[in-house]
């Protein structure tokens, strides 16, 4: 595997021949390309906020270029790739601004069932942003990198065909943001999708709709889908066995410990590596049935594998408390946004044969192996620990 | 149809708060006796369990069995609105809203919408208790926090003249130890040596939520079981929490 450094000097190296070769492109005050589609709503300023579309210099079907739920087993370079293809163009609104012309194109842009063409005229040439290789951020980034951007003079959306899913929460305006949302999932749209809708204000009571910042609809849209799946999992009998799943990908490692409770509990430790000390620093975040009472300190993180997680759960028709040990080493170099979490969570419970263990011990045991944070610093950190099988239930002396 | 009368809103308050810190929606069920409330909280560790007899109320009018159920927070925040010397009534007729009428000086009625009640009902956990300890509302309210500066359990340690309350963590111990001359401890009845530990989040939340009414608070359980607290609150028959134990190693 490639050491920090040289994935850095890579990835520097191929920055570098990415503002050479576009340059020429960039340096017009017009773009067109077909956006896939893509908005992105900032949080600098609230409740006054620079929003606006995100388009390539591409034409045709360009969805991959902003739906994660299509990324698993992508590399970083290959990530950076999409993301830095987007073009931002930007103005600044107030939240309650939804019937300015410029955001009912942006509305209508995000219903689109396909990739719409777009042409952005610019104040000035686009630019990039600060870089991200001195972002010493890292863990609390929950949007992906961004390419260059520019004002806004003018947005023509010229083609566009919207999804009758999206226009029905869209034109009601007596359903609440909540259940607009969880129609929304149910119905099939992406929760990537649904995000942006929700950015964009287009759920929820007429009157209340606002803008909302794109990392935080991120995390609403995580919270509130996972939020409902507890609930409806709460019905269920509880798994029969202890299941360890692992999934490696983009310098992120995660065990998943799915254990045997007739009722919900959820924890998430993080693992990241601190260079200057040489060594792992530890945050978590638990819940038992009563849900989360604080806001997470590992933040859209928490709410991005709580979803991948219940709908596993939802989909066996089970109960369980889950454990989930999350490894961030050296060369995940770049933060990638909570998708990254939300994909790998999905995609290592896609897996049919997890590891079986007879018992908590065993099954921790397991979770642990092949990381490199030792079992003993994990249950230091946990809660789930200190309470699993613990804490017994009223239930229990009916 | 129901309609009851409450000379303060006391009662009320004290059963809304206790129960909304294990659940958000509540089911009561009122019949000719009284109101009565049974839950557990969503991750089955602590349940209540309330009677209110007719003979407690003003006026008490049910004909049949009701079951009703209400946004915790909601009717709690109502009922709030009242003062010390109001008299409530609460009214439910066939259009599935709630009325509280508040009367001192002025009348104001609120209206709320009910929501769907759960049709499972919980039993009661069956136990037998081998220590009853009696303390002081003020004195239990204060070993709990006493304790819960460092430690997340408490342990219950009775014996036949004493009692001691113990917790532990990261940072070290606390022994909180009372006998029959201390202040605070009303009655200790110990049959066996009673040894157990419990959530002092639940405990907290209970005895807070209870806290306007004061009074005392009688502790029952035995080693490794439930713990059941009852609360007197004036009028109302019985105000039992149960809250299971834990293992400790």
């Amino acid at each position: 595997m490639p050491s920090y450094e040289e994935i850095k000097k890579q990835l520097e190296r191929y920055w570098f021949n990415y503002l050479k070769e576009n340059y020429k492109n960039l340096s017009t005050l017009n773009l067109e390309g077909a956006s896939p589609p893509s908005v992105f709503v900032g949080h600098y300023g609230y409740p006054k906020v620079n929003l606006g579309p995100m388009v390539p210099l591409e034409h045709g079907d360009t969805r991959i270029l902003d739906t994660p739920e299509m990324w698993i087993g992508k590399e970083l370079q290959d990530i950076l790739n999409i993301r830095l293809a987007l073009v931002r163009g930007l103005k600044t609104f107030k939240t309650t601004d939804l019937n300015q012309r410029f955001i009912t194109s942006l509305q209508e842009l995000t219903m689109s069932s396909k990739s719409p063409e777009c042409e952005m005229k610019f104040d000035s040439r686009p630019r990039f942003d600060s870089d991200y290789l001195t972002n010493g951020n890292i863990l609390k980034i929950e949007t992906p990198p961004f390419g260059p951007k520019g004002g806004l003079k003018s947005f023509k959306l010229t083609s566009s065909n919207s999804d009758k899913r999206i226009e029905n929460s869209y034109t009601d305006g007596d359903l609440k943001s909540t259940q607009a949302i969880i129609q929304l999932y149910k119905n099939g749209i992406e929760v990537s999708k649904i995000q942006k809708i929700l950015s964009l204000g287009m759920l929820g009571i007429k009157k209340n709709r606002k803008l909302v910042p794109t990392r935080w609809s991120i995390s609403a849209v995580d919270d509130i889908l996972s939020s409902n799946l507890t609930k409806e999992i709460s019905q269920y009998d509880t798994i029969n066995s202890f299941e360890v799943f692992k999934y490696n990908h983009l310098s992120n490692w995660y065990s998943i410990l799915i254990a045997p409770h007739s009722v919900w509990s959820f924890e998430m430790i993080e693992a990241w590596y601190d260079k200057q000390n040489k060594k792992f620093v530890l945050e978590s975040d638990y819940e038992d049935a009563r849900g989360l009472n604080h806001y997470p300190k590992i933040a859209g993180a928490y709410f991005a594998a709580r979803l991948g997680v219940t709908e596993y759960l939802s989909r066996k028709k089970r109960n369980a408390a889950v454990l989930i040990f999350r490894e961030i080493h050296p060369t995940y170099l770049v933060p990638l946004g909570v998708w990254q979490i939300r994909e790998g969570i999905r995609e290592s419970l896609r897996n049919d044969h997890p590891e079986k263990c007879k018992d908590f011990q065993t099954a921790l045991i397991c979770s642990s192996n092949g990381l490199q944070v030792p079992l003993i610093d994990w249950i230091r950190k946990s809660n789930f620990y200190k309470n699993y099988g613990k804490q017994l239930l009223i239930s229990r002396f009916f | 149809m129901i309609f009851v009368k409450t000379a303060t809103p006391e009662e009320w308050k004290a059963i809304a708060s206790a129960i909304s810190t294990i659940v958000d929606e509540a089911t009561f069920e009122a019949s000719v006796e009284g109101i009565s409330f049974r839950g557990m909280d969503p991750s089955h560790v602590a349940l209540i369990d309330i009677f209110w007899p007719n003979s407690a109320f003003q006026q008490y009018e049910c004909d049949s069995l009701i079951k009703f159920g209400v946004r915790i927070d909601e009717f709690a925040k109502l009922i709030k609105r009242s003062e010390k010397k109001d008299s409530i009534e609460i009214t439910i007729n066939q259009d599935s809203m709630l009325s509280i009428k508040i009367e001192n000086g002025y009348k104001k009625e609120y209206k709320m919408r009910l929501i769907e009640s759960s049709s499972s009902s919980t039993p009661l956990p069956k136990l037998s208790f081998n220590s009853k300890i009696v303390l002081s509302y003020s004195t239990f309210d204060k070993i709990l926090s006493d304790i819960q500066v460092l430690s997340d359990y408490i342990t219950i340690d009775t014996k036949s003249d004493n009692v001691h309350f113990l917790g532990r963590g990261d940072s070290g111990d606390a022994d909180i130890a009372l006998d029959s001359k201390s202040e605070g401890l009303e009655e200790l009845i110990c049959k066996e040596d009673s040894l157990a530990t419990y959530s002092i989040d639940y405990l907290l939340k209970i005895t807070k939520a209870i806290s306007t009414v004061g009074g005392s608070v009688i502790a029952e359980y035995s080693s490794k079981m439930p713990l059941r607290l009852e609360f007197t609150v004036a009028g109302v028959g019985r105000i039992h929490f149960y809250l299971a134990p834990r293992i400790q190693d």
